[in-house]
């Protein structure tokens, strides 16, 4: 049996947690909230007003000015999730956190006292009373056999609700939803499946398998089976540790900007950025992604395979800045973003190739890790970036967030925990504390489509 | 509404059982003593670590503090001012 414990509203959660004043207010979490954005999250008193995550602020200050807007800190919910992991592990070492806020357990090594529906409702029970004792916060537990249909059941009945289902129920629950209520079909999917005729989930679970094939390939077949209830993802426990699949940063700008000077040195920062992390974990990347959101919200993104891995910034911005300089049209430009994927351990394959034939840049990059390791992230920065960081009214070396250097051993659970950290961290999508960047939601909640495990 | 700083503060601290707390600090000329510790958590930058602290003041006035241990000093983050004053 599987659960899946989706914190109800966290970071706004946390806040109020921590801030006694703002229990009971509408609260909306954000970036810097003296510069424009989208809102990170909202307390469920906010929600009334029409206050969703991802709203740009304007609109939610309009819905909503009477909130409490609060500045997001990654770090305490980080913290926050971490408690919250050491209560899970109280129930079963299987635990697999999914993001910040999400977490799957897998309760079949309890036999009887975790693997039937009943004994699952118990624990499930006895978890949401922990986490309000213990935290003042409200969890949503969805349980199934598996962790599609746990995952999708935690949605059903928010907050602090508590849905069991089995593959019928799943099915009499969500056959009559749109196509997109299904975990791993998003806003582009459901528009080709509907160019099928299918609409539903039930239209997808009956559709014919070939059509399906025909038209997505692999995944046709697959998200067939999803919307039958089936899947036979295992939960992989945070302790065996998960490879990331990909590795980005992104920012809203301070405004729509159209200088490219600007925008070249924010690229620079992203590639920055986004190099340190690589490193930091171990990794070169073989496939770059550009992401450009102008003035109208349109986003774009673009990608390109290169025929080594990489993983320094030069690297990863003299391609960031070809795509950008290939598919900006002029526009003024909202949020521009960078990131890495087809990531490769360090040392595997071509790599060494690469090490070996660009010894010189390789020694200067460890170096410099050396002194961001000692002095932080700020201390040591490419100069082109700094444009970029002054028009955020930022000082240099009053930076805050650091990327663990250190490659995580497994079994060390110090280590580990650090390391799960820096994942939960990672995936909380935060720029730079010290940027003040605002948050984008649909990285700090990535969408259900990009997170769904490969079949 | 929470007001973002980073004033440098004297905080009276005691340490019990290997753990810190804050039990009054200085700010703008006044002594705020803390009623409660609601929340802490830490950060890390390079090898200094960063003690953050949320904490209420005695009226429903909220703070967060943060101890740089590197180097033994104290910070005003934010601070909530109640509507139409100081705290």
């Amino acid at each position: 049996m599987i659960l899946l414990v989706d914190m109800d509203a966290f970071f706004a959660s946390v806040e109020q947690q921590l801030h006694p004043h703002l229990r009971g207010r509408a609260v909306i979490v954000c970036g810097d909230k003296d510069r424009r954005g989208v809102v990170t999250a909202a307390s469920y008193e906010a929600r009334p007003f029409g206050v969703r995550a991802g709203m740009p602020m304007r609109e939610a200050r309009r819905l909503c000015p009477h909130a409490e807007y609060v500045e997001g800190n990654p770090r305490k919910y980080v913290e926050k999730s971490l408690e919250l992991l050491e209560i899970f592990l109280t129930v079963t070492p299987d635990v697999e956190p999914f993001s910040v806020d999400e977490a799957f357990l897998d309760l079949s090594r309890l036999g009887a006292r975790g693997d039937t529906y009943e004994a699952a409702t118990h624990v499930a029970r006895g978890l949401q009373q922990r986490i309000a004792e213990e935290h003042g916060l409200g969890a949503s537990i969805g349980i199934g056999p598996n962790k599609l249909i746990a995952k999708m059941a935690s949605g059903v009945e928010k907050p602090r609700g508590l849905t069991v289902m089995d593959e019928e129920r799943f099915r009499g629950v969500f056959w009559p939803q749109p196509v997109q209520a299904l975990w791993g079909v998003g806003e582009k999917s459901a528009a080709a499946f509907a160019r099928l005729g299918i609409t539903t989930v039930g239209d997808l679970a009956r559709a014919p398998e070939p059509l399906l094939e025909q038209h997505f390939g692999v995944v046709g077949p697959h998200l067939q089976q999803a919307a039958w209830g089936r899947d036979r993802t295992p939960v992989v426990p945070y302790h065996e540790g998960v490879d990331p699949k990909s590795m980005g940063h992104e920012v809203t700008l301070p405004e729509d900007s159209r200088d490219a000077a600007f925008l070249e040195g924010t690229l620079l920062r992203l590639a920055d950025q986004v190099a340190r992390r690589l490193r930091g974990d171990g990794f070169a990347a073989r496939t770059l992604t550009l992401k450009l959101r102008d003035f109208r919200f349109r986003t774009i993104t673009r990608q390109r395979a290169l025929p080594v891995a990489v993983d320094d910034h030069v690297s990863i911005f003299e391609v960031a800045r070809a795509l950008w300089r290939e598919h900006w049209k002029g526009e003024p430009v909202r949020l521009i973003g960078v990131s890495a994927s087809a990531l490769e351990k360090k040392g595997e394959g071509e790599q060494i190739e690469l090490f070996a034939r660009d010894e010189r840049r390789s020694a200067l990059q460890e170096a410099l890790d050396q002194v961001r390791d000692r002095l932080g992230e700020a201390s040591v920065v490419p100069a082109g970036s700094l444009a970029y960081r002054r028009a955020l009214g930022h000082v240099p070396f009053g930076a805050a967030q650091r990327t663990d250097a250190d490659a995580p051993g497994k079994g060390d659970a110090r280590v580990q925990r650090r390391a799960t950290r820096d994942r939960l961290a990672g995936r909380s999508g935060y720029d730079d504390g010290a940027e003040r960047s605002a948050p984008d939601p649909t990285q700090l909640k990535p969408r259900l489509d990009k997170r769904r495990p490969a079949p | 509404m929470f007001e973002s700083l980073d004033d440098p503060i004297d905080v009276l601290t005691v340490f019990v059982d290997g753990a810190m707390r804050p039990l009054r600090f200085r700010w703008q000329g006044r002594v705020v003593p803390v009623r409660q510790v609601t929340g802490q958590w830490n950060r890390r930058d390079g090898q200094s670590v960063y003690r953050h602290f949320a904490v209420q003041g005695p009226r429903d006035d909220s703070y967060e503090l943060c101890y740089d241990t590197r180097s033994a000093c104290w910070r005003l983050n934010r601070a909530w001012t109640l509507p139409g004053g100081t705290p």
